[in-house]
């Protein structure tokens, strides 16, 4: 029985009736990866491991863990012990961590077994995948596409069923955006939910892991293991953390939803457009209200994120300079010159825009102006939300304003064309609030996402809101024609 | 022309924390190259930085004795830069808001006093070290300093001289030991200066432009540093040109400041809220926790050494103004009460010998056990005072107790009178012709024959029972 | 900003720009930091900057040795090394 397309839930039934055991369930898993290479999801495989940890679950009978002995992906700018990590960037391309990172040991404590790493847009800076040292992943329902990023790898390995689940982590969107354009269903919690510790850092206020699954029921089940206080990040948050599975059957009835005046719907692609409208109607037939509700400084989020993430990403990005691990130019005259050499050499364009932008704004005599000033809006952008939320439990956008686009068709000759795609996504990371998406339809044979946006730690609202729209519709059953799709 | 001189100085004391400020790796010194390195230290993709409580601790402490404001909301800011020795790229310290604003220390030069005012002091890490020339054509980077924590103290540009600025650190170093903040090691690098100089017209009241001398760690060569500098500055403006803005470093060996290579134009820090660090808050309940097991400060030690224990102003004030030396005498007072005999020896014969080798007491084998012990076999006439001595020396060359040396040696004093009668017997006998002299009246003689005595003793019979004995016997 | 400007950042930054591209770069950067510039239009006197989104205070290490040295897997990582440190082309101070 082919084990592609299945989710988490239905594999746990698989190996506990005995019709699959888990070696083979990752035989299955690391054939599908193979078979589907052309997709370039994979950085990095761990067959071997992978292997020999599914024999070691089937030959222990205790199962108390519903992720035990099921195959995950994790995105390649996490930390694993032993596994080659590269930020799918030349710069660590042959780096092997001697430590993993907290999410990951999380995930694997709890039984699952790591196939590989998956590609992205390098240091996870991007939103369509292009910008990988490896190559660009090609989105499963249409080859040519992009299957937007930065976590496109692990989205892409999703959507094609190779494995049930996969991690990414979201700076700007790059785990809601990707999700949204490969069909599947990705979520990015509060900031500090999951612990930052072993994930290559590219703007430490911003980034945070989170799962990508078929269902948010599979979400659900990824950030129950996650999640948690680590000491060795202490920005990761030292409260309880719940059973996200526990009310994700609740009804929503009586739930209110905002909609955000500001942003203009209108103005966006019709088909877009209609899906919206339909997946509203859809909430209100299982008894959703909706409330417009305004928030004044949200459209200052990109410019906001592109000073703020940036001036992070320079200062982060520092350490990579050729001396202790990664990449270091050869022929090189001095200390200075290996710096210079190792890092140009060592990164791809996009980054060193991005370090360029970031060393800019935090430059003597423009700090106050840019990133100062960025700070500052963010806070007007947080207090929006706060004020937002005294009235809805949720709030509604599309994921992206568009859907997934063909190779090379945006951001080539100007890159703030590709920043305004994250308009949608980004202010939720600004305010360190968690944010789903959902496939809710195609537009033209592609999919299109939609996001709710929670409080400061309610990812069971979303999680349950997310819940029980896929119960009472098919959009996350689609599945592309991976034989046939160009 | 008459000039004037202006000196700050940025003192920076490492911290005597076993962690490091962002790890839980040793702080220990001189362990093997890249040993003391974790994750964090080196720098490694994904890590994250933690405080270290007790490095808080102990730079409020600091801030307390200086009178300084502490900021009991502080945040870290990163400072970004690249050198071989700075794993991150960046260094983490504190500028908007440092941990300690403001207060003063005085010093004391040639008997006066001095106020010296304090404009700040943080916590930040130190780099690691680079070794220049041990590896042909190679820089070796050794990690292990990497992440110690540091505690920067900057004063006003109130120093007026090089005597001055020695004053000061001697004045922070007895501090910052006393504390118990810092070892103040400075061979160890333990404390260090940044020396600002700068020259004025006397009576200017614009400052000159000023050049910083890097990482000098000793007394000795502060003071030739600065007076080099201050030399070269008005040769300088004497000649009519201008000084240039630049960091220098001081080389002992040619006695000399020069210019250094590696910073060869003005950096641009971009100085930014350390994003992987809250604000760290400390309470109000902590702040009085600190208050109230704030240790004693010299002064105070003083006047306590004299009520308590008699001793003199004099040999109070020496004992108490050395941390070791304080140290010592109150670990020595748990194993003897002749407390005027301990002092005596700590001024005298330790003093003595620790000037000599240019060390502190805790960098000598003497153990306050082993000296207090000594003390109580001299009280209590094992041994004579001159044994004693010769006791010492074996003791500092090896460290053993006195106990061990006296029977290994067989130093131990003689006062069983029978013993000391047959000894005196045999001299008596052995000298008829000094015998006479002596009874004939010539009192003088009475030395030698105690020197006899002494001399078949080996310097073991107590001289007190020689005499009492001898002064029968020649009756 | 100037062709000047692009030279100060890339030295602060340690990158290079190749030639041909540094055209481009440089028009990508003025696009970026207009886009940056309409944050001018807000309001923002008396609004303290939020750096992060958590407002909260840190949380302390104890001063505890937890040793977890892996020197010969750093140095094993390192693109030059000998047993004991990592090496850099010699530094004259």
């Amino acid at each position: 029985m082919s084990i592609q397309f299945k989710t988490i839930v239905e594999l746990r039934a698989m190996l506990d009736s005995k019709q699959i055991s888990a070696a083979e369930l990752m035989q299955e898993s690391l054939g599908l990866a193979k078979k589907h290479e052309e997709l370039n999801c994979f950085v990095t495989m761990n067959e071997e491991q992978a292997l020999k940890k599914a024999s070691a679950i089937d030959l222990n009978e205790k199962t108390t863990s519903n992720l035990s002995g099921i195959p995950l992906a994790q995105k390649d700018l996490f930390c694993t012990e032993g596994l080659r990590t590269t930020c799918s960037s030349k710069i660590l391309s042959n780096f092997i961590p001697p430590y993993t990172a907290t999410a990951v040991k999380n995930l694997e404590d709890a039984g699952s077994v790591t196939i590989g790493k998956t590609n992205m847009d390098e240091f996870a800076m991007g939103s369509s995948n292009e910008t990988s040292f490896f190559g660009s992943v090609h989105n499963p329902w249409k080859k040519e596409y992009v299957p937007g990023g930065s976590s496109g790898g692990s989205a892409a390995a999703v959507a094609a069923g190779i494995v049930p689940a996969a991690t990414g982590t979201d700076t700007g969107g790059s785990i809601r955006q990707p999700a949204a354009h490969c069909g599947i269903t990705g979520l990015k919690p509060t900031y500090g939910r999951v612990s930052r510790w072993g994930m290559i850092a590219f703007a430490s206020s911003l980034d945070q892991a989170g799962p990508l699954a078929r269902t948010s029921e599979d979400c659900a089940i990824l950030l129950n293991a996650m999640s948690g206080f680590d000491s060795k990040d202490t920005t990761s948050l030292n409260t309880e953390v719940p059973d996200f599975l526990e009310n994700i059957n609740n009804p929503i009835n009586g739930i209110r939803i905002g909609i955000i005046k500001e942003f203009n719907l209108a103005d966006l692609d019709s088909q877009v457009q209609e899906r919206f409208e339909e997946s509203k109607k859809t909430y209100e037939k299982l008894g959703a209200r909706f409330v417009e509700v305004s928030l004044p400084n949200i459209s200052a989020s990109v410019p906001t994120y592109y000073s703020i993430a940036p001036a992070e990403c320079s200062s982060n990005l520092s350490r990579f300079d050729g001396v202790r691990f990664g990449y270091r130019a050869e022929n090189t005259d001095d200390l200075n010159d290996l710096y210079i050499k190792s890092r140009s050499e060592g990164f791809g364009d996009e980054v060193k825009r991005r370090i360029l932008i970031g060393t800019y704004a935090l430059s003597a005599g423009y700090y106050d102006a840019y990133y100062k000033k960025a700070q500052q809006v963010r806070r007007l952008i947080k207090e929006d939300f706060e004020h937002a939320f005294e009235s809805v439990d949720l709030l509604m956008t599309p994921t992206s304003p568009n859907t997934a686009f063909k190779f090379g068709s945006k951001g080539t000759q100007n890159p703030v064309e590709l920043y305004l795609e994250d308009l949608f996504t980004i202010s939720s990371n600004l305010a360190g609030i968690p944010a789903i998406s959902i496939p809710h339809g195609l537009v033209n044979s592609l999919p299109a996402g939609l996001q709710l946006i929670g409080n400061f730690l309610r990812e069971d609202q979303l999680l349950n809101a997310a819940h029980i729209f896929q119960k009472n519709s098919d959009f996350h059953l689609l599945k592309p024609d991976l034989e046939g799709s160009q | 022309m008459s000039w004037e001189t202006v000196i700050g100085l940025e003192t920076h004391v490492q911290l005597s924390t076993k962690t490091k400020l962002f790890s839980r790796a040793s702080t220990a010194f001189g362990a093997s190259p890249n040993t003391n390195v974790n994750l964090i230290d080196c720098g490694l993709p994904g890590v994250l930085p933690s405080v270290n409580k007790e490095a808080f601790y102990k730079a409020i402490r600091f801030g307390m004795a200086v009178n300084a404001t502490i900021n009991q909301t502080s945040i870290f800011d990163r400072k970004n830069y690249f050198y071989a020795d700075l794993p991150k790229g960046y260094q983490i310290t504190q500028m908007d808001l440092p941990i300690v604003l403001g207060g003063s220390i005085e010093i004391n030069l040639d008997g006066l006093t001095k106020t010296i005012n304090i404009t700040r002091a943080h916590l930040e890490e130190d780099a690691g070290k680079s070794i220049h020339d041990e590896f042909d054509g190679f820089s070796a980077i050794d990690l292990n300093r990497a992440g110690t924590p540091l505690l920067e103290i900057v004063s006003e540009p109130e120093i007026s001289s090089a005597k001055e600025a020695v004053a000061y650190m001697k004045a922070m170093h007895q501090l910052v030991t006393f504390l118990d903040v810092s070892d103040g090691n400075m061979a160890q690098g333990s404390l260090r200066c940044d020396a600002n100089v700068s020259i004025r017209k006397k009576g200017d009241q614009e400052l000159g432009t000023r050049t910083e001398i890097k990482n000098i760690n000793s007394f000795k060569f502060i003071e030739k540093a600065i007076n080099f500098e201050i030399k070269r500055q008005i040769k300088i403006l004497e000649n009519g040109e201008k000084v240039t803005q630049e960091t220098r470093l001081y080389d002992s060996s040619k006695d000399e400041t020069r210019p250094m290579r590696s910073k060869e134009f003005a950096n641009d820090y971009r100085y930014f809220p350390e994003p992987d660090l809250l604000p760290v808050v400390i309470s109000d309940e902590e702040i009085t926790k600190i208050r109230d097991e704030f240790p004693e400060l010299p002064k105070e030690k003083e006047i306590r050494y004299q009520k308590q224990f008699g001793l003199s102003a004099y040999d109070a004030q020496i004992i108490a103004s050395s941390k070791s030396m304080a140290d010592f005498f109150e670990a020595a007072l748990k194993k003897t009460k002749n407390y005027s005999l301990l002092s005596n020896w700590l001024i005298g014969e330790i003093s003595a010998y620790l000037n000599k080798n240019q060390i502190e007491i805790h960098e000598s084998k003497l153990s306050a056990d082993n000296v207090a012990m000594l003390i109580n076999r001299i009280d209590d006439q094992t041994i004579s005072g001159k044994i004693g001595k010769s006791i010492f020396e074996e003791m500092c060359e090896s460290g053993s107790s006195v106990d061990e040396i006296i029977k290994s040696q067989g130093l131990k004093q003689i006062s069983d009178d029978g013993a000391i009668e047959e000894i005196i017997l045999t001299v008596i006998n052995e000298n008829p012709d000094q015998v006479a002299a002596y009874l004939a009246g010539k009192d003088k003689l009475f030395g030698f024959f105690v020197g006899q005595v002494m001399k078949l003793t080996e310097g073991k019979a107590n001289p007190k029972t020689v005499n009492t004995i001898l002064k029968n016997k020649l009756k | 900003m100037d062709q000047e400007t692009v030279r100060t950042i890339c030295y602060l930054a340690r990158l290079d720009i190749d030639q041909s591209k540094s055209g481009k770069i440089q028009k990508d950067l003025e696009r970026i930091i207009d886009l940056i510039g309409e944050l001018q239009r807000i309001n923002t006197s008396d609004v303290e900057p939020l750096y992060s989104p958590l407002e909260m205070t840190s949380f302390m290490h104890e001063d505890i040795e937890s040793s977890d040295n892996k020197k010969e897997r750093f140095l094993e990582n390192a693109p030059a090394s000998n047993e004991n440190y990592f090496l850099v082309p010699r530094v004259v101070e």
